[in-house]
C-alpha cells in the first residue's frame, strides 16, 4: 500500500491547521456561512438533516488494520459510534460537531488519511476494483494508476472549481467491479494492440436526475499518457462544460450536448498539445508507485484443506457463506472473503466501532493486515488462507458481518435517504429493511442467484438505483413517500440503465410489488441458471407489468 | 395559513434546533414541541429574532416550519420535518455509544 513521503504528511497537517484555523473564525463570526461553506466542503464537511456529517475518503477503497482502527476511535470519541461506507468507497460520519473536526482531522492525518476533496465541484475520490492485486481475471493491478490519479488530482489548481463534481475508476479486470461505466470518467486496463496493457476510456457515464453510460472515446491509450490524457479531458470539460444550470453540469450532459465524436476530437486535439509535458509518465515514475502494491509475500500452499472440506460437507451454514461470501484468489491455498454489511440488524453500509476495531484484528490475524470498500457497501479482507476460513467465519458471524449474501437478494446498496440526507424525499434504510426481514429466507435468496436490488431517497440516485437489476427510487407525491420501481439495470461490464416500469407504488406496497417481480422471475425463467437480469431481456417487461399492475 | 415555528442547525454542533420566544427573551430548544409557534405578525417577531441568532453565530439557515398542534406540543406536519425533528425512524448501529436521538433525548440547545 501507498505510503506517504515527508511531503504528504507536512502538506496534510498543513490543511489541518488551516482548516482549524478556517473553522476558530466561523465560530468567532469572522467568516460567515457563506465564506465557510466551501471551505468546509473542501475538507468533506456537509450539513445534513439531523447535524454535520464528515465524508472521510478511503483512497481506492484500501485500508490498513491501524487505520480501520483510527476509524472505529473517530466514530466513537467524536461520533455516535458508527460509520457509513458510501458507494464510493468511503466512509461517513453522521455526528460531528463543527469545533471537533480540526481533531478528527489530526487524527485522520496521522494514519495518512484526510476528507479533502470528498465534497464540492472538484476531483473526488478515485475508485477501483476492491479485488485489485488479487483477482484471478485480472490483466493488471490498477491501484498504482489510481495512486497516481490521486496524487495528480490532489488539489490540482486548474480543476479545483469544475463545473460540478468528477469521479474517476479504475478497474484492471475483465469483471467490472467497480461500476466504471457510470462514472465521469472509467478507466479499464486492457492488453493493446502491441501488446502492452494500456487504457480503454470512458467519459460521461453518471446517474442522477439524467443517467448516462460512459462512451468509449478512446479504444487504447498507453499508460504513459494516462494523466496527460485525463488533463486533456478536464481541460475540455472545464472549459465547456455548463456552469448555469446546475441539472446540466456534468461531463455527461457535455458529452452528450456535443456528440461523441465532435468530444473526441475537442479532446485528441487539446492532448495534442500537452501530451509531450511534463505529466508524461516515464516507465520509472509508474515503476516508482508499482513498487507499494507489490505482491505480499505469499506462501506457496496447496489448494486444498481438509477441514475445510470437512466443513464444506458437515455444516451446512458454513458450507452456504463459503459459497456465497468467498471468491478464489489468484494465489494457490488463500481466498477472497467478503464481510457482509447487509445483515438484517443494521443498515445497509453501516458498521460500529466495536465491529471496526474486531475487523481491524482480523485483518491483522488472517489477511495481511488490509481491508477493502467495495462501491456495493461491504467490506473485503484479500488474502485468507484457506486453511483459516472456518477459524475466520466463526469469529465473522459473532459479529454479525456473515450474512451469505453477497450480490444476492439481500445484499442491498441503499442511501442514507430521509432518514440522514438533507436533498433526499423519501427513506431508503426501512425500505431495505424491510426487504431483507420479508425475504430472509437463505434458501430463497440462494434459489434467485446473482440478483440486486439498489435503493435511493431521490432523484441524485446516490443509492445507483439506475444500474440495479432491481431499481427503487423513493420520491414525496403530495406529501407521501413512494417508490418507483426500475427492472434491468447492471453497473457491470454489462452496464445498461434499468427502466421504470409504471407508476410509483406506497410505502406499504413496495416490498408486495418486488415479490412479484420476483415471482414473474422464477416462473418464466428457463432454468436456475438464467439470471434475473437474462431472465428480463429475454421476457421484457409485459410480464412483470401484467403481474404488478393488472 | 397554517401555524409555523423557526427552525434552524446550531452552528457549533449542527443539531437541529428550534426557537422559542417568551416575553422576548430567545432561546433554542431541541424539541420541537416545546417551540413558539406563530402567524403573521407573530411570525415576522420570530423571523428576525432567528435571523439575528443566525447574524450572531448562534445558528444556521433558519426557515419556518409548518406545525400542527397535538396534545403534547407542536408537531411538524411534513415527514421531512418530523423526521428532523424527531431524529431517523431506524434504530442506530447497535453498540453505537450515545443515548437515543429523539427530540426528548437530545440536549436543550
Amino acid at each position: 500500500m501507498y505510503q506517504y513521503s515527508e511531503q504528504d504528511h507536512q502538506l496534510l497537517l498543513e490543511r489541518v491547521e488551516q482548516f482549524r484555523g478556517q473553522v476558530q473564525r466561523r465560530l468567532k463570526g469572522q467568516l460567515s456561512e457563506d465564506e465557510f461553506k466551501q471551505q468546509r466542503l473542501r475538507n468533506g464537511l456537509y450539513l445534513q438533516l439531523h447535524a454535520y456529517m464528515l465524508r472521510v475518503a478511503i483512497p481506492y477503497g484500501l485500508l490498513s488494520a491501524e487505520q480501520m482502527r483510527t476509524l472505529a476511535h473517530i466514530a466513537r470519541k467524536y461520533d455516535k459510534g458508527y460509520g457509513h461506507f458510501s458507494t464510493r468507497q468511503n466512509i461517513q460520519y453522521n455526528w460531528p460537531k463543527l469545533e471537533d473536526v480540526p481533531d478528527i482531522l489530526d487524527d485522520l492525518a496521522a494514519v495518512e488519511m484526510h476528507a479533502i476533496q470528498t465534497s464540492g465541484n472538484c476531483i473526488r475520490n478515485t475508485t477501483s476494483d476492491p479485488l485489485a492485486g488479487v483477482a484471478r481475471d485480472e490483466h493488471e493491478d490498477p491501484r498504482p494508476y489510481c495512486e497516481l490519479i490521486r496524487q495528480w488530482s490532489t488539489f490540482h489548481p486548474e480543476f479545483n472549481f469544475l463545473p460540478r463534481k468528477f469521479k474517476i475508476a479504475v478497474t484492471g479486470a475483465i469483471g467490472d467491479r467497480a461500476a466504471v461505466a457510470v462514472h465521469d470518467i472509467g478507466l479499464k486496463l486492457v492488453e493493446g494492440p502491441d501488446g502492452n496493457n494500456g487504457f480503454e476510456v470512458y467519459v460521461g457515464g453518471g446517474l442522477g436526475r439524467t443517467p448516462m453510460i460512459g462512451k468509449l472515446i478512446r479504444e487504447y491509450l498507453p499508460k504513459e499518457d494516462m494523466l496527460t490524457y485525463l488533463e486533456a479531458i478536464l481541460r475540455v470539460y472545464n472549459q465547456l462544460g455548463r456552469r448555469d444550470n446546475l441539472y446540466k453540469a456534468r461531463i455527461k450532459i457535455l458529452v452528450h450536448e456535443t456528440g461523441e465524436e465532435k468530444f473526441r476530437e475537442l479532446v485528441e486535439a487539446e492532448w495534442q498539445k500537452i501530451k509531450s509535458t511534463g505529466l508524461h509518465l516515464r516507465e520509472q515514475d509508474i515503476q516508482r508507485i508499482k513498487d507499494f502494491f507489490n505482491d505480499p509475500d505469499y506462501e506457496n500452499l496447496a489448494d486444498t484443506d481438509t477441514e475445510f472440506e470437512n466443513m464444506l460437507l458437515s455444516d451446512p451454514e458454513f458450507a452456504r457463506w463459503a459459497d456465497k461470501n468467498t471468491e478464489l484468489h489468484k494465489q494457490s491455498g488463500y481466498r477472497i472473503v467478503y464481510l457482509s454489511l447487509k445483515s438484517a440488524n443494521q443498515p445497509p453500509g453501516d458498521v460500529t466501532a466495536d465491529q471496526m476495531d474486531a475487523i481491524a484484528d482480523l485483518a491483522d490475524k488472517y489477511s495481511l493486515g488490509h481491508i477493502r470498500t467495495t462501491h456495493r457497501q461491504n467490506l473485503v479482507l484479500s488474502d485468507v488462507k484457506l486453511k483459516d476460513l472456518v477459524a475466520l467465519w466463526g469469529e465473522l458471524k459473532a459479529l454479525d458481518l456473515a450474512t451469505p449474501n453477497y450480490n444476492h437478494l439481500t445484499d442491498i446498496i441503499s442511501c442514507p435517504g430521509l432518514d440522514y440526507c438533507a436533498l433526499a424525499t423519501a427513506r431508503s434504510i426501512p425500505i431495505s429493511q424491510a426487504i431483507t426481514e420479508r425475504f430472509d429466507s437463505y434458501d430463497f435468496v440462494n434459489d434467485l442467484g446473482d440478483l440486486s436490488i439498489n435503493i435511493s431517497g431521490c432523484i441524485n440516485a446516490c443509492g445507483h438505483h439506475h444500474v440495479a437489476n432491481i431499481g427503487i427510487l423513493g420520491v414525496n407525491k403530495k406529501g407521501e413517500e413512494v417508490y418507483q420501481l426500475t427492472l434491468g439495470g447492471s453497473a457491470r461490464e454489462d452496464a445498461s440503465i434499468g427502466k421504470i416500469i409504471g407508476p410509483a407504488f406506497d410505502a406499504d406496497q413496495i416490498v408486495d410489488a418486488i415479490g412479484d417481480v420476483l415471482s414473474v422471475y422464477l416462473e418464466n425463467r428457463e432454468d436456475p441458471e438464467e439470471t434475473f437480469l437474462t431472465a428480463y431481456h429475454r421476457l421484457g417487461q409485459a410480464p412483470f407489468k401484467e403481474k404488478l399492475y393488472g | 395559513m397554517a401555524l409555523q415555528v423557526y427552525t434552524a442547525s446550531l452552528l457549533k454542533e449542527g443539531l437541529v434546533a428550534y426557537l422559542c420566544l417568551e416575553e422576548g427573551a430567545a432561546s433554542w430548544t431541541s424539541d420541537i414541541r416545546e417551540a413558539t409557534a406563530g402567524d403573521g405578525d407573530a411570525l415576522t417577531t420570530l423571523k428576525i429574532t432567528a435571523e439575528k441568532a443566525e447574524q450572531n453565530n448562534l445558528v444556521i439557515a433558519p426557515y419556518a416550519v409548518d406545525v400542527l398542534e397535538t396534545d403534547s406540543g407542536w408537531k411538524a406536519s411534513t415527514k421531512r420535518e418530523q423526521i428532523r425533528a424527531e431524529g431517523p425512524t431506524v434504530s442506530l448501529p447497535r453498540d453505537a455509544s450515545t443515548v437515543s436521538i429523539t427530540a426528548a433525548g437530545r440536549q436543550a440547545a
